[in-house]
């Protein structure tokens, strides 16, 4: 840690797996709904758990992004945060609206769009919020002695995130004209900026963890964003194939969606080559397993399984099953949820001067949530095949179907208890690590030539 | 090997062109929309009906267009599949249609609240979605194999009351019907004449729990299904069948 202000990142984290925290319990409501044991559905019923998960989710990254931009940037800049006291006032609200839109949802309040259930009126808190976040990153970097391309794209993809917010709060009354535009938030944010994001802490993380030469990682870095938005811009198209709009999304959704996992690939290969090339040992080797680990992951989640079911031939029959479900999992964790845990475990030690890298908790954390992550995307994969041959294909009836696939989810569950094992250890790991303290300054390994073998 | 200001060019560029050819498709996406979803009849009733369907987040269990939480059923085509009639009395007590099974939440829909969520429904299922949800292409291929039951059949037309009062969505009539009968075990209703006597018939109907207390039968009368109805309902089973040529059912 370079500057006091930084320590901000530190209460971003904590908050941030807090809510993970109550994710993955309102995801183990819903795995038990699917085996018939529905107990809570009076009180939390499935529509209410569903939109709690996903949008826990969204708030987490959300989060996690956050803080991990108020420890990169003012790094990056070479200068204190503009105002940790605007960061603290914005996370405190953050998490305020956060928490009454899940109470909203447990009592039938919300706009019941997919991804975008929050009430109207707390998506103005969410702009305002937002803004300020914006506001006091923009201000460090005005007032910064320097500006990188590693800052810059984080930003860029922080701002047009806040950007793409507003497509998704203008009303329509026609169903398809809604699905049009609620695109433009959802698939933008995830196969778009949020790709930016990823990609501007990947490439900070290696630049710090490998000692490759910052000019060689961020020439790469501009490469692969490039291709992520040439693929993923026209990629919307493949989530218009069947809305009630003109056939030639298929073909263009089609096309562009089908590169789009070229640019995970590129992520995965880019941050492999810098880690062998990089001559630095850092001693922070977890920051740099999650790091990895988060590549490859991308790819295979969000590139290779967004590529099973892409194309228009195989979507008509798998889109709106359980195949989305399967392949949402692995790239929402391969993707965002590992490049926010890579940031922690990178910062944290630095955080707070507690050289808690590569403990065997730690080690277990990581391998026993991915294991875990797999199973479970294992599990909705046999139920989402099955459940696509006999009802999509055999015109079977759609509760005979889910009785047919009720044991994948006993399986779901299993993998998803080991999945909450490896999340615990990152906790534990995480909290023993005591608070985040101004005696931390200036005692980062990467800026010490002693690490350097090369 | 290439410079970082051509890879940054490349970024801004692709970004660039690619955001204005999506502008542009969007454009005219814009254009035909109408036609392709009949914006026209998009009536008062349906734009209520769009917001029941959002005040509710029906999307958290049901997908509409395929988009949704897959833990219900697909409602693009329901109209057409299910008819008003049945779609009225389920959402009227959606448990009590299918008994012991996945929950749906009992939202006490007023009547006219429940015309509305229909109107927008069909609407949806007249938008022309490029063929979506398709036809599922195995089902001909297994009718033809499996062999058929019921080589006596109920006369053609049946009764109205059997749509009404759902009987149709769990038993199959005249060969027709029937999808949720597989799942709780409700017999298909032809040749029940062969099976039980009138007065048997009647007195189940009428109290399904007395004779059965497990059974997944709703009690429907006098809730859903009168007196007069019930005879209604007995008259037509003990109808004089006529025999059927044997032909596939429909699946």
């Amino acid at each position: 840690m370079k500057f006091k202000s930084q320590k901000v990142a530190y209460w971003f984290f904590a908050s941030a797996l807090l809510l993970l925290v109550l994710q993955i319990l309102y995801g183990i409501i819903m795995g038990f709904a699917r085996v018939g044991m529905e107990g809570l559905h009076e009180w939390i019923p499935f529509n209410t758990a569903r939109a709690t998960h996903t949008n826990l989710l969204v708030v987490w990254l959300l989060c996690g992004f956050m803080g991990s931009a108020y420890f990169i940037i003012p790094e990056e800049s070479d200068n204190e945060l503009y105002s940790p006291k605007l960061a603290y006032i914005q996370l405190i609200s953050l998490l305020l609206v956060g928490v009454t839109a899940i109470v909203c949802y447990h009592l039938n309040i919300w706009e019941g769009r997919k991804f975008l259930e929050i009430p109207r009126p707390l998506d103005y808190l969410v702009v305002v919020n937002v803004l300020m976040f914006i506001y006091n990153i923009a201000m460090t970097m005005w007032r910064g002695k320097r500006n990188t391309t590693t800052s810059l794209v984080l930003f860029m993809g922080l701002f047009c995130a806040a950007l793409l917010y507003l497509p998704g709060m203008i009303h329509f009354d026609n169903q398809t004209t809604d699905s049009f535009y609620r695109w433009w938030v959802v698939h933008l944010w995830v196969e778009g900026v949020w790709e930016l994001i990823m990609g501007g802490i990947l490439c900070f993380l290696l630049i710090k963890l490998t000692g490759v030469d910052r000019e060689v990682v961020e020439k790469w870095l501009y490469i692969i964003v490039g291709l992520t938005f040439v693929s993923g811009i026209l990629g919307t198209g493949h989530h218009y194939y069947y809305i009630g709009v003109p056939k030639y999304w298929l073909i263009v959704g089609g096309i562009f969606s089908a590169l789009e996992p070229l640019a995970f690939l590129g992520m995965a290969m880019y941050a492999l080559a810098m880690a062998k090339k990089g001559g630095r040992r850092h001693p922070n080797r977890i920051a740099l397993t999650w790091t990895l680990g988060c590549a490859i992951m991308s790819f295979v989640g969000a590139g290779f399984l967004g590529m099973a079911h892409t194309l228009p031939q195989i979507n008509m029959y798998t889109h709106g099953t359980l195949i989305t479900a399967m392949h949402g999992h692995l790239a929402f964790w391969g993707a965002y949820a590992m490049i926010v845990l890579a940031m922690m475990a990178y910062a944290l030690p630095l955080l707070t001067g507690r050289k808690l890298w590569d403990t065997g908790m730690a080690n277990w954390a990581f391998w026993t949530s991915n294991i875990g992550m797999v199973g479970m995307t294992g599990a909705l994969a046999v139920a989402g095949i099955t459940q696509v041959n006999l009802e999509r294909r055999m015109g079977m009836d759609f509760l005979v179907v889910q009785k047919e696939i009720e044991m994948h989810f006993i399986g779901m569950l299993l993998a998803a208890g080991l999945f909450t094992i490896g999340i615990t250890c990152f906790i534990i790991t995480f909290f023993r690590h005591g608070k985040p303290t101004d005696e931390a300054i200036g005692n980062d390994p990467a800026e010490n030539p002693t690490y350097n073998v090369s | 090997m290439l410079s970082k200001s051509q890879a940054r060019a490349f970024f801004f560029g692709g970004t660039g062109i690619f955001s204005v050819a999506f502008i542009a498709l969007t454009i005219d996406s814009m254009r035909k929309l109408p036609n392709q979803t009949n914006s026209d009849n998009i009536t008062e009733e349906v734009k209520r009906g769009k917001h029941i369907w959002e005040d509710n987040n029906c999307m958290g269990c049901h997908t509409l267009f395929g988009e949704g939480a897959y833990y219900a059923p697909e409602l693009t085509k329901v109209v057409e599949r299910r008819g008003k009639d049945w779609i009225r009395l389920f959402l009227k007590d959606p448990a009590a249609m299918f008994p012991g099974q996945r929950k749906m939440v009992q939202y006490h829909f007023k009547p006219e609240q429940i015309e509305d969520t229909i109107a927008f429904l069909d609407w949806c299922g007249k938008v022309d979605s490029n063929g979506f949800p398709a036809k599922p292409p195995l089902a001909q291929r297994l009718a033809a194999t499996t062999p058929i039951a019921p080589a006596v059949l109920l006369p053609k037309p049946v009764p109205a009351i059997f749509t009404t009062a759902a009987c149709i969505g769990c038993h199959s009539i005249a060969g027709e019907g029937g999808a949720a009968g597989a799942l709780i075990g409700a017999p298909p209703l032809d040749g029940v004449s062969t099976r039980k006597t009138r007065e048997e018939a009647t007195a189940w109907i009428r109290d399904p729990q007395k004779i059965k207390p497990d059974t997944k039968m709703p009690d429907l009368v006098p809730a859903v299904v009168s007196e007069e109805q019930l005879t209604e309902i007995v008259n037509y089973l003990y109808s004089p069948a006529t025999p059927q040529p044997v032909t596939p059912p429909k699946p």
